[in-house]
C-alpha cells in the first residue's frame, strides 16, 4: 500500500494536465483575443463619446486612455479568471459525477483549484498577454512598465484565489438547489459590477464606493488594475494594497471552506 | 410482503482461522428527506414554499462482512439502495445509523484517507481527463496517489500484458469508444494497488466481446493482486463469470447473502422446459406465440392448482416453462402440454442465475 506523503508533485501534475488540456482547445483562445479586440473597439467609441461630452480632460480622476486600459484589461482578467468552476460543479452535482472528484485522496477544494490552475496558466499566456500587448500598442505606451508589473502579477494571483473561493462558495449552493444557472448569472452581474470590472470604481458615487471598498469584490479587478495603471503609487502603497488583498483572500478561503464543510453533510449525490 | 430471508453464516471454508474482514458493516441505515412533490404547474409553484417532507429509508439495517480478496456481487433491482450503500462505503455519504469500517477506518470521517486505499469505477462516468490521452490521466493519478516509479511501471506493463493497453492508452479519451474508456477507467482504478475496488455497473452498455474482456480483466486483477471487489450489476453474465458470493437487497432490505451455488440449490427444484410447436422458422408470429403462451398458462393453471410458481414466457421461437418440481412433476406438465398441442422439439435446462434473481426481485420466493 502506497503511503501518501505531502508532495508538491501532485499539484504540479494537475497543473500540467490542465495546461495540456488547455492547449488542445487552442482555437477558442484566438476567438477570445478577437473578442477582446472587438470589445476594445466598442468601449473606445463609447468612452470617447463620454469624454467628449465632459468639460475637462479627466473624469473621476482618470484620463480617456486610463479608462480604456482599465476596462479592456478588466475584460481580459475576466477571461483569465473565469474557470467555469460553478458551471462545472453544478453539472457534476446534477449528474452525480462529483463523486469521482470527492474520492480523490486530496482535499476537494485544493484538488479542484489545481485542476483548474493549468487553465489559468494557459489563458494568461494565450489571451491575457496578447490582449495586454494589444492595449499597450493601441494606447501608444500609456501603461508604465516597471516594478508595478511585478506587483501586478502577484496581485493577479491573489485575485485569482479570491475569485476561485467566491466561485466555490456559489458552486456549493448547487448542493442545495441542484441547479446553478440562475445563481451563476446573478453572481456574475454582482461581481462584475461591484469589483469595478464594468465601470471603474473611480466613477462610482462616493457612498457606493465606500460600501464597495468594504467588500471582497474590488480586490479581484480593481486592486490589480489600480496597481498596474496608477503611476503615482510608491512601495508603501503597493504593500498596503497587496496586504488588503491578501486579507480578503484569507477571509474568503476560510469562508468557502467552512461553507463547504458544513454543506458536505447534505450531499446526496444524485444518480442511482 | 412476506419475503423469506435466506441468511447463512458465511465463514471462509478450509482455513480454520477466520480472516479479519476488510469491510465491516453493522446495522447501517440511511434515510433521506424528500419533498412531497405535487402535480402540475400550480403544485410545482407551491412546492417552492413547501416544508412537507417525508423520510425515505433507502437502506435499512444492513449487516455484512467482506473478506479480503472476495468478489462480492451486490445485486438488487433499480432503486434498491445499492448505490447508496456503495456511497456509504466510500465515505461520500454518512449513514443515518450503524457502523461501517473499511480497512479499519470509518469512511465518512476519513474520506480522503480512505480514498487512498480504494478504487472506484462508475459505469458511464469517467475519471479520465477528457481531452488528453489516457496515459496522461494515469500519470496524473501516479502523482496524486504518490505511486512510486517501480510500482507504476510494473502495473502498466502488467496491464499491457493483460489487455494490450499501451496502444490504447495513447488515444485521446474523447475519441475512445465506451468500451475502451471503461477498460481504461478500470485500469485507472487499479493503478494504485487499492485494497478494495468498487465497480458500479462496469459493463453497462458494452458489447459482448468487450464485456468478456472486462470480466476477464477484473477476475485476473482480483486474483493476482488479491484486491477485494464489490460489483454491482444488472447483467447476470457478470455475476456468473465473477462472483462466488452475492448479496441481494431490495427496497433497502438485505434479502440474500450467500454463495451463488447455494442460491441455485435453493432453487434446485426448479426446471426450465423449452418447447417448440412448429418447425418452420416463422411458423408462428410473435403475437401467435404470445397467444399460445397465455392459453397454455391457463390450461396448466387449471390442471395444476398447486403449481403457483409456474411461469410461461416466450423466448425467440421457444415457449419457456419454469416449474418447481416440489409443486408439480415435470412429466405431468409435459403430458398435459402434449395433450394440449403437439410438441415438435423440447429442451430441458436447469434454472439460470438470471431467472433465480428475477424470481427473488419479484418476491416470488418462499
Amino acid at each position: 500500500m502506497s503511503k501518501i506523503k505531502f508532495s508538491s508533485k501532485r499539484y504540479w501534475a494537475l497543473t500540467r494536465g490542465g495546461i495540456m488540456e488547455g492547449l488542445s482547445f487552442r482555437t477558442s483562445y484566438f476567438i477570445t483575443i478577437i473578442g477582446n479586440f472587438l470589445y476594445l473597439i466598442v468601449i473606445y467609441f463609447l468612452w470617447k463619446a463620454i469624454y467628449a461630452s465632459s468639460p475637462s480632460k479627466t473624469v473621476g480622476g482618470m484620463t480617456f486612455y486610463d479608462t480604456l486600459i482599465y476596462l479592456v484589461l478588466a475584460a481580459a482578467l475576466f477571461n483569465l479568471m473565469n474557470s467555469f468552476l460553478i458551471f462545472e460543479m453544478g453539472r457534476d452535482i446534477q449528474s452525480g459525477k462529483i463523486i469521482l472528484n470527492l474520492l480523490k485522496p486530496m482535499d476537494f477544494q485544493v484538488y479542484m483549484f489545481f485542476q483548474k490552475s493549468g487553465g489559468f496558466v494557459i489563458s494568461f499566456l494565450m489571451t491575457f498577454l496578447p490582449t495586454f500587448l494589444l492595449v499597450y500598442f493601441f494606447t501608444k505606451g500609456s501603461i508604465d512598465l516597471g516594478v508595478n508589473l511585478l506587483y501586478f502579477i502577484i496581485s493577479i494571483f491573489i485575485a485569482m484565489v479570491i475569485n476561485y473561493c467566491i466561485d466555490l462558495f456559489v458552486g456549493t449552493i448547487a448542493l442545495y438547489t441542484h441547479s446553478i444557472w440562475g445563481i451563476n448569472i446573478m453572481k456574475e452581474v454582482v461581481v462584475l459590477l461591484l469589483s469595478g470590472a464594468t465601470v471603474p470604481l473611480a466613477f462610482f458615487p462616493e457612498t457606493l464606493r465606500t460600501v464597495v471598498n468594504y467588500l471582497p469584490f474590488q480586490a479581484i479587478y480593481n486592486t490589480p488594475l489600480h496597481i498596474l495603471t496608477d503611476s503615482t503609487l510608491v512601495t508603501k502603497n503597493y504593500f498596503w494594497l497587496l496586504g488588503l488583498q491578501l486579507m480578503w483572500a484569507i477571509i474568503m478561503i476560510a469562508f468557502s471552506r467552512c461553507f463547504w464543510k458544513f454543506s458536505q453533510k447534505v450531499i446526496t449525490v444524485n444518480g442511482g | 410482503m412476506d419475503t423469506c430471508i435466506i441468511f447463512a453464516s458465511i465463514q471462509p471454508k478450509g482455513n480454520g482461522e477466520k480472516l479479519k474482514p476488510i469491510i465491516q458493516i453493522e446495522n447501517i441505515s440511511k434515510e433521506f428527506k424528500v419533498l412531497n412533490r405535487r402535480e402540475g404547474l400550480k403544485g410545482t409553484i407551491c412546492d417552492l414554499f413547501s416544508k412537507d417532507y417525508r423520510v425515505l429509508r433507502a437502506v435499512n439495517n444492513i449487516t455484512m462482512d467482506i473478506q479480503p480478496g472476495e468478489i462480492v456481487g451486490y445485486l438488487g433491482p433499480n432503486g434498491a439502495g445499492k448505490s447508496t450503500t456503495i456511497k456509504m462505503m466510500t465515505g461520500v455519504l454518512e449513514p443515518t445509523s450503524g457502523k461501517i469500517l473499511v480497512n479499519g477506518r470509518i469512511p465518512y470521517k476519513n474520506r480522503t484517507k480512505n480514498a487512498e486505499n480504494i478504487g472506484v469505477v462508475f459505469g458511464q462516468r469517467t475519471q479520465l481527463w477528457w481531452a488528453l490521452p489516457a496515459i496522461e490521466s494515469f500519470r496524473i493519478l501516479k502523482d496524486i496517489y504518490c505511486i512510486d516509479d517501480i510500482t507504476y511501471k510494473n502495473n502498466l506493463e502488467y496491464f499491457d500484458a493483460l489487455v494490450g493497453s499501451s496502444e490504447l492508452s495513447h488515444k485521446t479519451v474523447r475519441q475512445m469508444s465506451l468500451g475502451q474508456r471503461t477498460l481504461c477507467d478500470i485500469l485507472a482504478a487499479f493503478l494504485h494497488n487499492p485494497s478494495v475496488v468498487f465497480l458500479d455497473e462496469p459493463t453497462i452498455g458494452l458489447d459482448v466481446s468487450m464485456k468478456g474482456k472486462i470480466r476477464e480483466l477484473i477476475k485476473t486483477l482480483n486474483k493476482e493482486k488479491n484486491t477485494t471487489v464489490i460489483l454491482t450489476t444488472h447483467d447476470m453474465g457478470d455475476v456468473d463469470a465473477l462472483c462466488k458470493r452475492i448479496v441481494i437487497i431490495d427496497k433497502g432490505n438485505m434479502i440474500y447473502d450467500n454463495t451463488i451455488e447455494n442460491l441455485r440449490t435453493y432453487f434446485g427444484a426448479y426446471r426450465t422446459i423449452k418447447l417448440m410447436f412448429s418447425k418452420e422458422a416463422n411458423g408462428y408470429s410473435k403475437d401467435g406465440l404470445d397467444q399460445i403462451a397465455t392459453d397454455l398458462k391457463d390450461v396448466l393453471r387449471t390442471n395444476f392448482i398447486k403449481a403457483v410458481s409456474l411461469t410461461v414466457t416466450v423466448e425467440d421461437e421457444w415457449i419457456v416453462l419454469l416449474i418447481n418440481e416440489d409443486e408439480v412433476s415435470m412429466m405431468q406438465v409435459i403430458n398435459c402440454v402434449q395433450e394440449y398441442k403437439k410438441i415438435i422439439d423440447m429442451k430441458l435446462e436447469e434454472i439460470s442465475t438470471e431467472s433465480v434473481i428475477k424470481k427473488i426481485y419479484e418476491g416470488e420466493i418462499g
